[in-house]
Protein backbone atom coordinates (compact mmCIF):
# COMPACT_ATOMS: atom_id res chain seq x y z
CA UNK A 1 0.00 0.00 0.00
CA UNK A 2 1.15 3.46 -1.04
CA UNK A 3 0.67 6.79 0.57
CA UNK A 4 -2.94 7.42 2.05
CA UNK A 5 -5.54 7.97 -0.75
CA UNK A 6 -5.94 10.91 0.87
CA UNK A 7 -3.03 12.56 0.59
CA UNK A 8 -2.22 15.41 -2.01
CA UNK A 9 -0.52 13.91 -4.79
CA UNK A 10 2.23 16.39 -5.72
CA UNK A 11 2.92 15.75 -9.19
CA UNK A 12 -0.83 16.22 -9.84
CA UNK A 13 -0.10 19.84 -8.88
CA UNK A 14 0.63 22.65 -11.21
CA UNK A 15 1.02 26.12 -11.10
CA UNK A 16 -1.11 28.25 -13.14
CA UNK A 17 0.14 30.49 -15.30
CA UNK A 18 -1.75 33.64 -16.57
CA UNK A 19 -2.11 34.99 -19.91
CA UNK A 20 0.74 36.62 -21.51
CA UNK A 21 -0.48 39.89 -21.27
CA UNK A 22 -1.50 40.03 -17.71
CA UNK A 23 0.71 41.75 -15.25
CA UNK A 24 0.83 39.10 -12.86
CA UNK A 25 1.53 34.89 -13.00
CA UNK A 26 -0.28 32.84 -10.67
CA UNK A 27 2.57 29.97 -9.80
CA UNK A 28 2.07 27.98 -6.61
CA UNK A 29 -1.64 28.78 -6.10
CA UNK A 30 -1.71 26.24 -4.00
CA UNK A 31 0.86 27.73 -1.39
CA UNK A 32 -2.67 30.27 -1.12
CA UNK A 33 -1.33 33.48 -0.69
CA UNK A 34 -1.70 34.69 -3.87
CA UNK A 35 -4.86 33.69 -4.32
CA UNK A 36 -5.50 35.18 -1.02
CA UNK A 37 -3.89 38.33 -1.98
CA UNK A 38 -5.97 38.84 -4.94
CA UNK A 39 -9.11 37.78 -3.59
CA UNK A 40 -8.90 40.97 -1.22
CA UNK A 41 -7.68 42.87 -4.27
CA UNK A 42 -10.88 41.76 -6.16
CA UNK A 43 -12.63 42.66 -2.82
CA UNK A 44 -10.99 46.26 -3.19
CA UNK A 45 -12.25 47.01 -6.71
CA UNK A 46 -9.29 46.00 -8.37
CA UNK A 47 -10.23 45.06 -12.01
CA UNK A 48 -7.14 43.94 -12.94
CA UNK A 49 -6.95 41.09 -9.86
CA UNK A 50 -10.48 40.19 -10.92
CA UNK A 51 -9.07 39.39 -14.97
CA UNK A 52 -6.34 37.40 -13.21
CA UNK A 53 -8.38 35.43 -11.01
CA UNK A 54 -10.55 34.83 -13.77
CA UNK A 55 -8.08 33.39 -16.14
CA UNK A 56 -6.52 31.79 -13.44
CA UNK A 57 -9.39 30.05 -11.31
CA UNK A 58 -11.73 29.49 -14.42
CA UNK A 59 -9.73 26.24 -16.10
CA UNK A 60 -9.94 24.60 -12.80
CA UNK A 61 -13.51 25.07 -12.36
CA UNK A 62 -14.50 24.21 -15.72
CA UNK A 63 -12.31 20.90 -15.50
CA UNK A 64 -14.33 20.36 -12.07
CA UNK A 65 -17.46 20.92 -14.06
CA UNK A 66 -15.93 18.36 -16.86
CA UNK A 67 -15.30 16.16 -13.95
CA UNK A 68 -19.46 15.46 -13.80
CA UNK A 69 -20.29 14.20 -17.22
CA UNK A 70 -20.86 17.28 -18.29
CA UNK A 71 -20.54 18.71 -21.47
CA UNK A 72 -18.27 21.51 -22.59
CA UNK A 73 -21.04 24.30 -23.98
CA UNK A 74 -22.82 23.20 -19.85
CA UNK A 75 -19.36 23.70 -18.08
CA UNK A 76 -19.13 26.88 -19.78
CA UNK A 77 -22.29 27.97 -18.81
CA UNK A 78 -21.94 27.10 -15.44
CA UNK A 79 -18.52 28.73 -15.63
CA UNK A 80 -20.39 31.96 -16.27
CA UNK A 81 -22.41 31.26 -13.84
CA UNK A 82 -20.58 30.33 -11.21
CA UNK A 83 -18.54 33.54 -12.05
CA UNK A 84 -21.58 36.15 -11.42
CA UNK A 85 -22.23 34.59 -8.17
CA UNK A 86 -18.66 34.73 -7.16
CA UNK A 87 -19.02 38.62 -7.66
CA UNK A 88 -22.17 39.00 -6.03
CA UNK A 89 -21.09 36.90 -2.63
CA UNK A 90 -17.17 38.65 -3.16
CA UNK A 91 -17.63 40.13 0.26
CA UNK A 92 -17.63 36.20 2.20
CA UNK A 93 -14.90 35.40 1.39
CA UNK A 94 -13.26 36.69 4.57
CA UNK A 95 -9.44 37.68 4.00
CA UNK A 96 -7.05 35.27 5.89
CA UNK A 97 -9.56 31.94 4.91
CA UNK A 98 -8.60 29.56 1.99
CA UNK A 99 -9.43 30.96 -0.88
CA UNK A 100 -9.41 28.12 -2.91
CA UNK A 101 -12.29 25.94 -1.38
CA UNK A 102 -14.57 29.01 -0.98
CA UNK A 103 -14.39 29.29 -5.07
CA UNK A 104 -15.36 25.29 -5.10
CA UNK A 105 -18.09 25.64 -2.31
CA UNK A 106 -19.62 28.37 -4.84
CA UNK A 107 -18.89 26.42 -8.08
CA UNK A 108 -20.63 23.23 -6.07
CA UNK A 109 -23.10 24.78 -4.89
CA UNK A 110 -23.73 26.09 -8.53
CA UNK A 111 -23.74 22.62 -10.18
CA UNK A 112 -25.97 21.16 -7.32
CA UNK A 113 -28.62 24.21 -8.58
CA UNK A 114 -27.85 22.63 -11.80
CA UNK A 115 -28.35 19.60 -11.59
CA UNK A 116 -31.63 19.52 -9.34
CA UNK A 117 -33.17 22.21 -12.35
CA UNK A 118 -32.40 19.70 -15.01
CA UNK A 119 -33.57 16.67 -13.11
CA UNK A 120 -36.59 18.99 -12.56
CA UNK A 121 -37.20 19.84 -16.44
CA UNK A 122 -36.53 16.60 -17.52
CA UNK A 123 -39.59 15.09 -14.64
CA UNK A 124 -41.81 18.02 -15.74
CA UNK A 125 -41.45 17.00 -19.19
CA UNK A 126 -41.73 13.62 -19.04
CA UNK A 127 -38.97 12.96 -21.63
CA UNK A 128 -36.41 11.22 -20.43
CA UNK A 129 -36.29 8.24 -22.85
CA UNK A 130 -36.60 10.56 -25.81
CA UNK A 131 -33.40 12.88 -24.72
CA UNK A 132 -31.20 10.02 -24.02
CA UNK A 133 -32.14 8.74 -27.46
CA UNK A 134 -32.16 11.97 -29.66
CA UNK A 135 -29.88 14.10 -27.69
CA UNK A 136 -26.69 12.16 -26.86
CA UNK A 137 -24.21 14.23 -24.81
CA UNK A 138 -21.62 16.53 -26.49
CA UNK A 139 -18.51 14.64 -26.76
CA UNK A 140 -16.21 16.31 -23.53
CA UNK A 141 -12.67 15.83 -22.42
CA UNK A 142 -11.07 12.57 -22.41
CA UNK A 143 -13.77 9.63 -22.35
CA UNK A 144 -11.34 7.78 -20.06
CA UNK A 145 -11.92 10.06 -17.16
CA UNK A 146 -15.52 9.49 -17.79
CA UNK A 147 -14.97 5.29 -17.87
CA UNK A 148 -12.13 5.15 -14.97
CA UNK A 149 -14.94 7.58 -12.34
CA UNK A 150 -18.24 5.71 -13.62
CA UNK A 151 -18.15 3.14 -10.59
CA UNK A 152 -18.07 6.21 -7.95
CA UNK A 153 -21.55 7.79 -6.51
CA UNK A 154 -21.89 11.52 -7.16
CA UNK A 155 -20.04 12.40 -4.01
CA UNK A 156 -17.11 10.51 -4.50
CA UNK A 157 -16.46 11.87 -7.79
CA UNK A 158 -16.77 14.75 -6.63
CA UNK A 159 -14.06 14.33 -3.98
CA UNK A 160 -11.55 12.66 -6.20
CA UNK A 161 -11.99 15.33 -8.71
CA UNK A 162 -10.97 17.83 -6.12
CA UNK A 163 -8.45 15.70 -4.62
CA UNK A 164 -6.33 14.20 -7.39
CA UNK A 165 -7.00 15.65 -10.57
CA UNK A 166 -7.24 19.54 -8.96
CA UNK A 167 -4.27 18.54 -6.46
CA UNK A 168 -6.91 20.02 -3.35
CA UNK A 169 -5.59 18.78 0.01
CA UNK A 170 -8.20 17.09 2.22
CA UNK A 171 -8.71 20.07 4.33
CA UNK A 172 -9.85 22.34 1.34
CA UNK A 173 -11.89 19.72 -0.10
CA UNK A 174 -14.14 19.74 3.56
CA UNK A 175 -14.35 23.22 3.64
CA UNK A 176 -15.48 23.00 -0.17
CA UNK A 177 -17.83 20.20 0.35
CA UNK A 178 -19.01 21.35 3.76
CA UNK A 179 -18.10 18.29 5.41
CA UNK A 180 -15.45 17.06 7.86
CA UNK A 181 -11.88 16.15 7.29
CA UNK A 182 -12.82 12.59 8.66
CA UNK A 183 -15.90 11.96 6.11
CA UNK A 184 -13.72 13.21 3.07
CA UNK A 185 -11.20 10.56 3.97
CA UNK A 186 -14.34 7.85 4.59
CA UNK A 187 -15.38 8.89 0.58
CA UNK A 188 -11.88 9.04 -0.65
CA UNK A 189 -11.12 5.34 1.26
CA UNK A 190 -14.14 4.25 -0.22
CA UNK A 191 -13.71 5.63 -3.97
CA UNK A 192 -10.25 4.00 -3.95
CA UNK A 193 -11.63 0.57 -3.33
CA UNK A 194 -13.66 0.81 -5.64
CA UNK A 195 -11.32 2.20 -8.43
CA UNK A 196 -9.25 -0.78 -7.64
CA UNK A 197 -11.87 -3.01 -8.14
CA UNK A 198 -12.58 -2.20 -11.33
CA UNK A 199 -9.72 -1.32 -12.78
CA UNK A 200 -8.07 -5.01 -11.18
CA UNK A 201 -11.48 -6.26 -13.68
CA UNK A 202 -10.39 -4.18 -16.22
CA UNK A 203 -6.72 -5.34 -16.20
CA UNK A 204 -7.81 -8.79 -16.24
CA UNK A 205 -10.14 -8.86 -18.86
CA UNK A 206 -7.81 -6.79 -21.09
CA UNK A 207 -4.89 -9.69 -20.19
CA UNK A 208 -7.11 -12.63 -20.93
CA UNK A 209 -8.10 -10.65 -24.44
CA UNK A 210 -4.18 -10.16 -25.15
CA UNK A 211 -3.58 -14.33 -24.27
CA UNK A 212 -6.91 -15.55 -26.17
CA UNK A 213 -5.56 -13.52 -29.13
CA UNK B 1 -2.65 -2.43 -7.54
CA UNK B 2 -1.21 0.66 -5.58
CA UNK B 3 -2.63 3.56 -5.05
CA UNK B 4 -0.32 5.32 -7.09
CA UNK B 5 -0.82 3.82 -9.24
CA UNK B 6 -4.77 4.78 -9.21
CA UNK B 7 -3.64 8.18 -9.30
CA UNK B 8 -1.36 8.12 -12.39
CA UNK B 9 -4.04 6.87 -14.24
CA UNK B 10 -6.76 9.43 -12.97
CA UNK B 11 -3.85 12.32 -14.06
CA UNK B 12 -3.42 10.50 -17.45
CA UNK B 13 -7.20 10.21 -17.85
CA UNK B 14 -8.15 14.10 -16.80
CA UNK B 15 -5.49 14.63 -19.69
CA UNK B 16 -4.88 18.36 -21.17
CA UNK B 17 -6.61 20.07 -23.90
CA UNK B 18 -9.06 21.32 -21.69
CA UNK B 19 -8.44 24.98 -21.94
CA UNK B 20 -11.53 27.40 -21.79
CA UNK B 21 -12.89 29.21 -24.84
CA UNK B 22 -10.86 32.80 -23.93
CA UNK B 23 -14.41 34.41 -25.48
CA UNK B 24 -15.84 33.05 -22.61
CA UNK B 25 -13.46 34.55 -20.28
CA UNK B 26 -13.75 38.00 -21.88
CA UNK B 27 -17.57 37.82 -21.46
CA UNK B 28 -17.13 37.04 -17.69
CA UNK B 29 -14.69 39.86 -17.37
CA UNK B 30 -16.84 41.90 -19.21
CA UNK B 31 -20.07 40.78 -17.39
CA UNK B 32 -18.54 42.12 -13.75
CA UNK B 33 -16.64 45.19 -14.85
CA UNK B 34 -19.40 47.58 -14.94
CA UNK B 35 -20.68 46.47 -11.40
CA UNK B 36 -16.84 46.10 -10.29
CA UNK B 37 -16.93 48.64 -6.68
CA UNK B 38 -15.10 47.59 -3.11
CA UNK B 39 -17.23 45.66 -1.26
CA UNK B 40 -16.67 45.39 3.12
CA UNK B 41 -15.77 42.07 3.93
CA UNK B 42 -17.89 40.18 6.32
CA UNK B 43 -17.15 40.99 10.25
CA UNK B 44 -15.48 38.22 12.17
CA UNK B 45 -17.32 34.91 12.91
CA UNK B 46 -17.89 35.43 16.87
CA UNK B 47 -19.00 38.65 16.29
CA UNK B 48 -21.54 37.10 14.32
CA UNK B 49 -22.57 34.51 16.57
CA UNK B 50 -22.44 36.62 19.07
CA UNK B 51 -25.49 39.09 17.60
CA UNK B 52 -27.37 36.14 16.84
CA UNK B 53 -26.91 34.73 20.40
CA UNK B 54 -27.91 38.34 21.68
CA UNK B 55 -30.86 38.62 19.33
CA UNK B 56 -31.96 34.96 20.84
CA UNK B 57 -31.85 36.30 24.27
CA UNK B 58 -33.34 39.37 23.93
CA UNK B 59 -36.35 37.28 22.26
CA UNK B 60 -36.87 35.12 25.49
CA UNK B 61 -36.46 37.88 27.47
CA UNK B 62 -38.81 39.97 25.88
CA UNK B 63 -41.03 37.24 25.96
CA UNK B 64 -41.29 36.23 28.87
CA UNK B 65 -41.32 39.83 30.41
CA UNK B 66 -44.56 39.79 28.46
CA UNK B 67 -45.62 36.66 29.47
CA UNK B 68 -44.37 36.49 33.36
CA UNK B 69 -41.29 34.85 34.73
CA UNK B 70 -43.55 32.49 36.87
CA UNK B 71 -40.98 29.55 35.57
CA UNK B 72 -37.56 31.08 37.01
CA UNK B 73 -39.45 32.16 39.86
CA UNK B 74 -40.59 28.62 40.84
CA UNK B 75 -36.76 27.57 40.02
CA UNK B 76 -33.99 26.77 42.58
CA UNK B 77 -30.84 28.13 42.93
CA UNK B 78 -29.57 24.33 41.54
CA UNK B 79 -31.99 24.54 38.81
CA UNK B 80 -31.31 27.90 37.87
CA UNK B 81 -27.85 27.49 37.79
CA UNK B 82 -28.02 24.27 35.49
CA UNK B 83 -30.15 25.18 32.76
CA UNK B 84 -29.65 28.90 32.15
CA UNK B 85 -26.00 28.33 31.73
CA UNK B 86 -26.67 25.48 29.64
CA UNK B 87 -29.02 26.71 27.43
CA UNK B 88 -26.27 29.97 27.16
CA UNK B 89 -23.89 27.47 26.35
CA UNK B 90 -26.31 25.82 23.40
CA UNK B 91 -26.74 28.70 22.05
CA UNK B 92 -23.02 29.51 21.78
CA UNK B 93 -22.16 26.69 20.03
CA UNK B 94 -25.33 26.27 17.76
CA UNK B 95 -25.07 30.16 16.68
CA UNK B 96 -20.97 29.44 15.75
CA UNK B 97 -22.50 26.40 13.38
CA UNK B 98 -25.48 28.59 12.22
CA UNK B 99 -22.78 31.38 10.98
CA UNK B 100 -20.42 28.86 9.22
CA UNK B 101 -23.32 27.53 7.33
CA UNK B 102 -23.79 31.51 6.32
CA UNK B 103 -20.25 31.42 5.12
CA UNK B 104 -19.08 29.65 1.96
CA UNK B 105 -15.86 27.04 2.62
CA UNK B 106 -16.31 27.34 6.69
CA UNK B 107 -14.44 24.53 8.48
CA UNK B 108 -17.78 22.25 9.46
CA UNK B 109 -17.23 19.75 12.86
CA UNK B 110 -20.96 18.34 13.01
CA UNK B 111 -23.39 17.80 10.31
CA UNK B 112 -26.64 19.96 10.53
CA UNK B 113 -28.78 16.82 11.82
CA UNK B 114 -25.84 16.49 14.48
CA UNK B 115 -26.12 19.78 15.50
CA UNK B 116 -29.84 18.92 15.90
CA UNK B 117 -29.26 15.78 17.71
CA UNK B 118 -26.97 16.59 19.94
CA UNK B 119 -29.00 19.71 21.60
CA UNK B 120 -32.02 18.34 21.46
CA UNK B 121 -29.96 15.15 23.83
CA UNK B 122 -27.92 17.47 25.82
CA UNK B 123 -31.28 19.30 26.71
CA UNK B 124 -32.50 15.81 27.58
CA UNK B 125 -30.04 15.08 29.71
CA UNK B 126 -30.58 18.55 31.65
CA UNK B 127 -33.70 18.81 32.27
CA UNK B 128 -34.26 14.29 33.03
CA UNK B 129 -31.59 15.47 35.90
CA UNK B 130 -33.44 18.32 37.09
CA UNK B 131 -36.98 17.46 36.98
CA UNK B 132 -38.19 14.15 38.62
CA UNK B 133 -42.21 14.93 38.94
CA UNK B 134 -43.62 12.16 36.86
CA UNK B 135 -47.28 13.07 37.01
CA UNK B 136 -48.64 13.59 33.74
CA UNK B 137 -51.74 15.94 34.26
CA UNK B 138 -53.42 17.54 31.13
CA UNK B 139 -50.13 16.69 29.40
CA UNK B 140 -51.66 17.00 25.82
CA UNK B 141 -53.30 20.76 26.87
CA UNK B 142 -50.41 21.98 28.43
CA UNK B 143 -47.94 20.51 26.25
CA UNK B 144 -49.59 21.53 23.30
CA UNK B 145 -50.05 25.14 24.53
CA UNK B 146 -46.21 25.14 25.35
CA UNK B 147 -45.14 23.98 22.40
CA UNK B 148 -46.90 26.52 20.30
CA UNK B 149 -45.89 29.36 22.79
CA UNK B 150 -42.09 28.40 22.26
CA UNK B 151 -42.47 27.83 18.32
CA UNK B 152 -44.28 31.95 18.44
CA UNK B 153 -40.85 32.96 19.97
CA UNK B 154 -38.97 31.00 17.77
CA UNK B 155 -39.69 32.13 14.59
CA UNK B 156 -39.16 35.98 15.16
CA UNK B 157 -35.82 34.78 16.42
CA UNK B 158 -34.88 32.94 13.51
CA UNK B 159 -36.16 35.75 11.30
CA UNK B 160 -33.89 38.53 13.17
CA UNK B 161 -31.31 36.16 13.71
CA UNK B 162 -31.62 35.70 9.58
CA UNK B 163 -31.16 39.44 9.35
CA UNK B 164 -28.30 39.68 11.75
CA UNK B 165 -26.80 37.03 8.95
CA UNK B 166 -28.09 38.12 5.88
CA UNK B 167 -25.39 39.27 4.12
CA UNK B 168 -23.59 35.96 4.11
CA UNK B 169 -24.30 33.35 1.50
CA UNK B 170 -25.24 29.92 2.29
CA UNK B 171 -24.07 26.91 -0.38
CA UNK B 172 -26.50 24.90 1.23
CA UNK B 173 -30.05 26.87 2.25
CA UNK B 174 -31.58 23.84 4.10
CA UNK B 175 -28.97 23.01 6.17
CA UNK B 176 -28.34 26.68 7.13
CA UNK B 177 -32.11 26.76 7.57
CA UNK B 178 -32.06 23.58 10.33
CA UNK B 179 -29.04 24.94 11.80
CA UNK B 180 -31.19 28.61 11.97
CA UNK B 181 -34.08 26.70 13.18
CA UNK B 182 -32.42 24.64 15.78
CA UNK B 183 -30.75 27.89 17.39
CA UNK B 184 -34.30 29.62 17.32
CA UNK B 185 -35.70 26.65 19.01
CA UNK B 186 -33.12 27.41 21.36
CA UNK B 187 -34.74 30.74 22.02
CA UNK B 188 -37.99 29.37 22.43
CA UNK B 189 -36.57 26.88 25.18
CA UNK B 190 -35.45 29.63 27.16
CA UNK B 191 -38.51 31.50 26.90
CA UNK B 192 -40.30 28.41 28.43
CA UNK B 193 -37.81 28.03 31.57
CA UNK B 194 -38.31 31.69 32.21
CA UNK B 195 -42.33 31.39 31.85
CA UNK B 196 -43.75 27.67 31.95
CA UNK B 197 -44.36 26.75 35.68
CA UNK B 198 -45.02 23.28 35.14
CA UNK B 199 -42.36 21.46 36.24
CA UNK B 200 -43.54 17.49 35.73
CA UNK B 201 -40.64 15.77 33.78
CA UNK B 202 -42.65 14.69 31.33
CA UNK B 203 -43.67 17.91 30.29
CA UNK B 204 -40.80 19.41 29.83
CA UNK B 205 -39.08 16.54 28.09
CA UNK B 206 -41.63 15.97 25.58
CA UNK B 207 -42.97 19.64 25.11
CA UNK B 208 -40.69 21.63 25.77
CA UNK B 209 -37.70 19.96 23.99
CA UNK B 210 -40.00 19.02 21.08
CA UNK B 211 -40.05 23.04 20.31
CA UNK B 212 -36.03 22.65 19.14
CA UNK B 213 -36.63 20.13 16.61
CA UNK B 214 -39.99 21.53 15.30
CA UNK B 215 -38.62 24.49 14.75
CA UNK B 216 -35.16 23.06 13.18
CA UNK B 217 -37.70 21.20 10.49
CA UNK B 218 -39.75 24.97 10.11
CA UNK B 219 -36.25 26.49 9.26
CA UNK B 220 -35.20 23.55 7.00
CA UNK B 221 -38.75 24.35 5.18
CA UNK B 222 -37.65 27.71 4.49
CA UNK B 223 -34.20 26.93 3.17
CA UNK B 224 -35.53 24.38 1.31
CA UNK B 225 -38.35 26.94 0.12
CA UNK B 226 -35.51 29.36 -0.70
CA UNK B 227 -33.64 27.19 -2.85
CA UNK B 228 -36.44 26.41 -5.04
CA UNK B 229 -37.43 29.57 -5.81
CA UNK B 230 -34.33 30.45 -6.22
CA UNK B 231 -33.39 27.96 -8.86
CA UNK B 232 -36.70 28.51 -10.59
CA UNK B 233 -35.58 32.06 -10.79
CA UNK B 234 -32.61 30.83 -12.70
Amino acid sequence: MGEHPGERGPYLRKGVEVGKDSSETFQGMHSGENLERLMIRYQEGDFSAATVLIRSMSPRLHRFFLAKSMSRADASDLLQETWLRIHKVRHTYRPGEPALPWFYAIARHIRVDHYRKSIRAVAGEKVLEEISKSAPSTPHQTVELDALLEPLSESQREIIAMLKIEGMSLEEVARATSSSVGSVKQKVHRAYKKLRETIGIRDTKKWRSGELA
Amino acid sequence: MKNEHIDELLMKAAGEGQDVDPGVLERIGDSIKPSLRPVRPLPPGWLMAAGVVVVCAAVSLAGAARAGFSGLAKMNVLERSLIFPALGLLACLVAVSFVRQMIPASRVRVSPGGVLGLTSIALFAVFALLFRDYRTSHFISAGIICLLTGLLHAVPAGLLSWLVLRRGFAVDPVSAGMVGGTLAGLAGVGLLELHCPNFQATHILVWHIAVVPVSAAIGASFGWIARYRASSRG
